[in-house]
């Protein structure tokens, strides 16, 4: 693929945080398809005109993996260049300890519904040699804020670990762990950052780095300080 | 020092190393609460409280767990049952890799969450989860397995602070290739079962590393090599994962 052709990518969870960041970055040069859980004329507002929308909640993993494949019918893709599973949601218990309901609804949308999306993917990516992006998190080494959130994204590390040494040659597939950014999904876990929420990354700065991983194809790859600051929102390969 | 009989929880505890960790317990005296997929063979005794429960299944783990908090306070809880699904990822059907998630991540976390909070492990208890050796090298041709099994081992990670909080230890166990069943239905046709560690051998270690709260427990020392050196090169450990499992894998087995 050359640099600067426009190309098909599926952003999952992209009505908010890094998700609508990602889109909003790669809308006007590509052909984005974003999904939410949300109906369409409450988020439609808010995503870039060209974007087009599926509506999947990723509570039903296996519903949602079908009303994404039907979207890729329905849109007329026969391939993808991209997909990125971004979608997550994650909550922090008082006490350290989830219940059995939080336990099993983040590990549905976190990481099954990642499972099944990315078998349902793996034709349409390796018709066009795509690149399969999972977004983790920095989390993934354990915290005891978010014991169910940090499981499931350690999870994904080790499927796309293991995807990408098994794909080796049809389709790509990369892990980027995002640090700390200012998405409100603090607020949404109910837990308050303090006075270090002021020094979260930016949404659109994680993503103009991610698009640059993206077209990079590395793997695994940690969004932080570090790097923002060696500037590689800018320095790095166009996707 | 109170009399009381010390009470272990294990669950799969019908074959490989669950089976082999209940017959040590058992021999040390403990009153032992097993958890299976089917009634295990064999007549019961006072020793032994047999539960049956398919841990994929939500509803029954729900109403399983009321009669494993109440067969409490344990002293010793392993969190052993794992189920595995091997061959090429996409071939897997979403039935399988829901119930694989379900079985070896979602099922022991519910349950550890559950019985910490109903303070069903006594002060000075021991709670051991069965991960994989794979979370340091990878596992080409297991991917849903790799993942449900990085997931609990950082999930043990997560909570162990609650679990102090209430007096409880967390360990977590990293085996690799036993000379179980589980091993011989998964791995390659070729591949030689006398480099396996026997499941007894490896339940004496599991359990000596609980007695001296241990938070990371490889059992048997070529694993322990394996360990170490995924932690320092993961790319190579997964590149010999591929040579050494996916490439020669013969069949899909789930």
């Amino acid at each position: 693929m050359t640099p600067g052709e426009r190309r098909r990518i599926l952003i999952t969870g992209g009505t908010a945080g890094l998700g609508l960041a990602l889109a909003r970055h790669l809308a006007p040069r590509h052909d984005v398809m974003v999904t939410g859980r949300q109906a369409s004329a409450a988020v439609s507002a808010n995503l870039p005109a060209t974007c087009r929308y599926v509506e999947a909640d990723l509570a039903a993993p296996v519903d949602a993996a079908a009303a994404v494949e039907a979207a890729l019918e329905q849109a007329g893709w026969d391939g993808l260049d991209h997909a990125v599973l971004n979608a997550a949601t994650g909550h922090s218990p008082a006490g350290g300890l989830e219940d059995a309901a939080t336990i099993r609804r983040t590990l549905d949308v976190n990481l099954v519904s990642t499972l099944l999306l990315a078998r349902m993917l793996h034709p349409h990516l390796s018709v066009r040699k795509g690149l399969l992006t999972l977004v983790g998190s920095v989390a993934r080494r354990g915290t005891a804020l978010f014991p169910a959130y940090a499981a499931s994204k350690a999870g994904l590390h080790g499927f796309g670990r293991a995807l990408r040494s098994e794909w080796r040659g049809s389709v790509g597939v990369q892990v980027i762990h995002p640090g700390p950014m200012r998405t409100g999904m603090h607020e949404k876990a109910g837990h308050d950052p303090g006075p270090l929420g002021r020094f979260f990354l930016d949404p659109a700065d994680a993503a103009a780095m991610m698009a640059h991983d993206l077209a990079t194809r590395r793997s695994p790859v940690t969004l932080g300080w570090l790097r923002y600051l060696s500037g590689a929102t800018f320095w790095r390969p166009r996707l | 020092m109170s009399e009381r009989e010390k009470c272990a929880l294990v669950t799969g505890a019908s074959s490989g190393l669950g089976a082999a960790l209940t017959d040590r317990l058992l021999a040390r005296g403990y009153r032992v609460v097993t958890v299976d997929h089917r009634a295990p063979p064999g007549s019961p005794d006072r020793q032994r409280l047999q539960v049956t429960c398919d841990l994929a299944d939500r509803t029954a783990l729900d109403r399983t767990l009321p009669v494993l908090l109440d067969a409490g306070p344990y002293d010793v809880v392993l969190l052993n049952a794992g189920i595995s699904a091997t061959g090429r990822f996409e071939a897997m059907p979403p039935a399988v890799l829901e119930r694989v998630v379900r079985v070896d991540a979602e099922a022991p976390m519910v349950m550890a969450a559950a019985l910490l909070q109903a303070e069903s492990l006594a002060p000075g208890a021991r709670l051991g989860f069965v991960s994989s050796l794979s979370h340091f090298t990878g596992y080409p041709g297991a991917a849903a397995y790799a993942a449900a099994k990085d997931a609990l081992a950082v999930y043990a990670r997560s909570i162990r602070k609650a679990a102090s909080r209430r007096g409880v230890t967390v360990s977590t166990i990293f085996p690799g290739p036993l000379d179980t069943a589980m091993a011989r239905r998964h791995a390659p046709a070729d591949a030689s079962a006398e480099k396996r560690l026997p499941p007894s051998q490896a339940a004496r270690l599991v359990l000596e590393g609980l007695e001296k709260r241990r938070r990371v427990i490889v059992p048997g020392r070529v694993p322990l090599v394996y360990a170490g050196l995924g932690r320092l090169f993961p790319g190579a450990a997964t590149a010999l994962m591929r040579r050494l499992v996916f490439e020669k894998l013969d069949r899909e087995t789930w």
